[in-house]
């Protein structure tokens, strides 16, 4: 151990090392947990497979709007479930206080994990997307798999955002678990029937600013660009909206230890 | 405590009133003072001398906890806590359980926002200068958990890159080599034995070097064997110039290992000696002779300052 003396306070690690130490490692745990991320792309090209018949198709609203609730189904099931709740069991287990109590600052180690999750959605969306629009014979431009990826990372972040404020408020990786999976399938079916008009057409107009509605009419909005319009814009100004504030609300009540 | 032939090593600083004296080593380069039979680190002379320079403005305290207050709502853990922790030095941080020890230990790990007062890591305010302060600590926490999903070899390269160290493959080799984990270097962290797991975490906190090492309960769950070849490490990390502080439910240990204790309870320090000193100090306590059986021991002192009753 070093017996040099000094008042000074000493540099501190240097930040790109500490981040690349961080992702290194979280890169390693997406690795590992493969299963899941194959999971998380399964289930939304089932979803596709199930609503391929034109019938199913048009009660959606869609091709484009199908692939967008699949993305949307997929990157939300990663991110509110499954983000939220491994930072949930983490957080049980001590991970974040072994990591807090070294140099690394404490948004690093959030950082590292949220870029690794955007990541996981980037791959989900653009295996949807290419899945998708084979079955419904839609050819997109370089230019248009490029916005998906771009939406992949707004939408990506709307649901990261709330899978943050979950953990934010919710102590318990138990609670984590079933809450994030209720509001998931609670934003789904609200989602899925209320696009379908099932519901009625009020739920139908609340359904398309849900954050899965937005979501999935943002991904339907990029597929068919001559097609956007102002309330696409305005769909895009609540998804920054939803970001800001479930942003908020995860740093405001987020808590690094269980106890 | 000085042996003959040994007292004109040191000089009087201080007389107090009650007869004791503060005594410093004679010579300012002094590094290293021969100890007394049965002390270990720097001997009591040595550390007056040592904090005699601190208040002189020179760095003999590596850690300087100032009026450390830590509430959870309306409960108060740590009562305006004061320690000084002299550097090559180890010290017991003791109480029963809920006194307040790991509380104060987060708080001077930087994991809780104190109510007030300050800590001081050889200068640095850990509120302040966190990233700074925690580069020259090296904390082993009660129970230590890693991201299940990574070897052995990946949880070291990932700490010592927190810490701003590289480190190549064979190097990590060699450093698991050290501490006999060379075989279980891509294995999970929960796959190894208690003892091993303790000398991984160990390793881990003092993979940077640092200037004092905080250890949380370290022996807690360990058998005799990996107890004291933990000891050994921490002693040989002492000698190296390293300051620790540990808390600990074991009052032999303590005694055994300990340069200074202090004895917590409620939140407030209500002794801070050497364990010999403590035994002397209060060996006639009535409290003390109540429970004890026979010579004094730091156990007895201890409970006789704390109570009989189990706690939490």
């Amino acid at each position: 151990m070093s017996s040099v003396s000094s008042s000074q306070p000493t540099a501190a690690p240097p930040l790109q090392l500490v981040l690349t130490s961080l992702l290194r490692a979280d890169f390693v745990v997406f690795l590992k947990n493969r299963r899941t991320l194959f999971m998380s792309i399964l289930l939304p090209v089932f979803l596709l497979l199930t609503t391929n018949s034109s019938k199913s198709t048009q009660h959606f609203g869609g091709a484009l709007f199908v692939i967008g609730l699949a993305i949307a189904y997929g990157i939300g099931a990663t991110s509110i479930m499954g983000y939220a709740l491994t930072v949930a069991r983490d957080r049980e287990k001590g991970v974040f206080q072994r990591l807090r109590v070294t140099p690394a600052p404490t948004w690093t180690i959030m950082a590292s994990r949220l870029g690794m999750q955007a990541f996981a959605n980037l791959i989900i969306a653009l295996v949807v997307v290419i899945v998708g629009c084979a079955m419904h014979h839609i050819s997109l431009s370089a230019g248009q798999y490029a916005l998906v990826l771009l939406v992949s990372i707004l939408g990506g972040a709307v649901f990261l955002s709330l899978g943050q404020a979950l953990v934010g408020l919710v102590k318990s990786a138990d609670s984590v678990n079933a809450a994030g999976r209720l509001l998931f399938i609670a934003l789904i079916l609200l989602a899925t029937f209320g696009q379908s008009g099932v519901l009625g057409s009020a739920w139908e107009s609340i359904s398309r600013w849900t954050p899965v509605g937005a979501v999935m009419t943002l991904f339907a909005g990029v597929l068919n660009l001559s097609a956007w319009d102002a309330h696409d814009s305005l769909i895009l100004l609540a998804c920054g909206g939803y970001i800001v504030v479930f942003t908020a609300i995860g740093i405001r009540w987020f808590q690094w230890d269980a106890r | 405590m000085i042996r003959a032939g040994q007292a004109s090593s040191y000089v009087v600083a201080e007389e107090h009133d009650d007869g004791s004296l503060l005594l410093r080593p004679n010579t300012s380069d002094q590094a290293i003072v021969e100890r007394t039979s049965g002390q270990r680190g720097p001997a009591v002379a040595e550390r007056q001398g040592l904090l005699e320079d601190q208040r002189n403005g020179r760095t003999g305290v590596i850690l300087d906890v100032r009026d450390l207050s830590v509430a959870y709502g309306s409960k108060k853990a740590v009562d305006d806590v004061r320690l000084q922790i002299i550097r090559g030095e180890i010290f017991g941080l003791l109480g029963p359980n809920g006194a307040g020890k790991t509380s104060a230990l987060s708080a001077i790990e930087g994991l809780i926002k104190p109510e007030s007062g300050t800590v001081l890591l050889d200068g640095i305010d850990i509120r302040r200068h966190p990233a700074q302060a925690k580069a020259k600590m090296g904390v082993q926490l009660q129970a230590t958990s890693f991201q299940s999903q990574l070897t052995i070899k990946q949880i070291v390269r990932l700490y010592a890159g927190l810490y701003g160290i590289k480190l190549s493959d064979p190097e990590i080799t060699d450093s698991l080599q050290g501490i006999g984990l060379e075989g279980e270097a891509s294995k999970p962290f929960k796959q190894l034995s208690g003892g091993q797991q303790q000398r991984l975490s160990l390793y881990i906190a003092v993979v940077h070097e640092p200037a004092l090492l905080l250890l949380d309960e370290p022996t807690a769950g360990l058998d005799p064997q990996a107890r004291r070849q933990l000891w050994a490490r921490i002693e040989h990390l002492r000698q190296q110039g390293g300051s620790i502080l540990l808390t600990t439910h074991s009052m032999e240990e303590a005694q055994a290992v300990c340069d200074r204790v202090a004895i917590i309870d409620h939140g407030t320090v209500l002794t801070t000696e050497t364990p010999q000193d403590l035994i002397e100090k209060h060996k006639d306590d009535p409290r003390v002779r109540e429970v004890a059986h026979g010579e004094v021991t730091l156990e007895d002192v201890f409970i006789g300052l704390t109570g009989s009753e189990i706690r939490e």
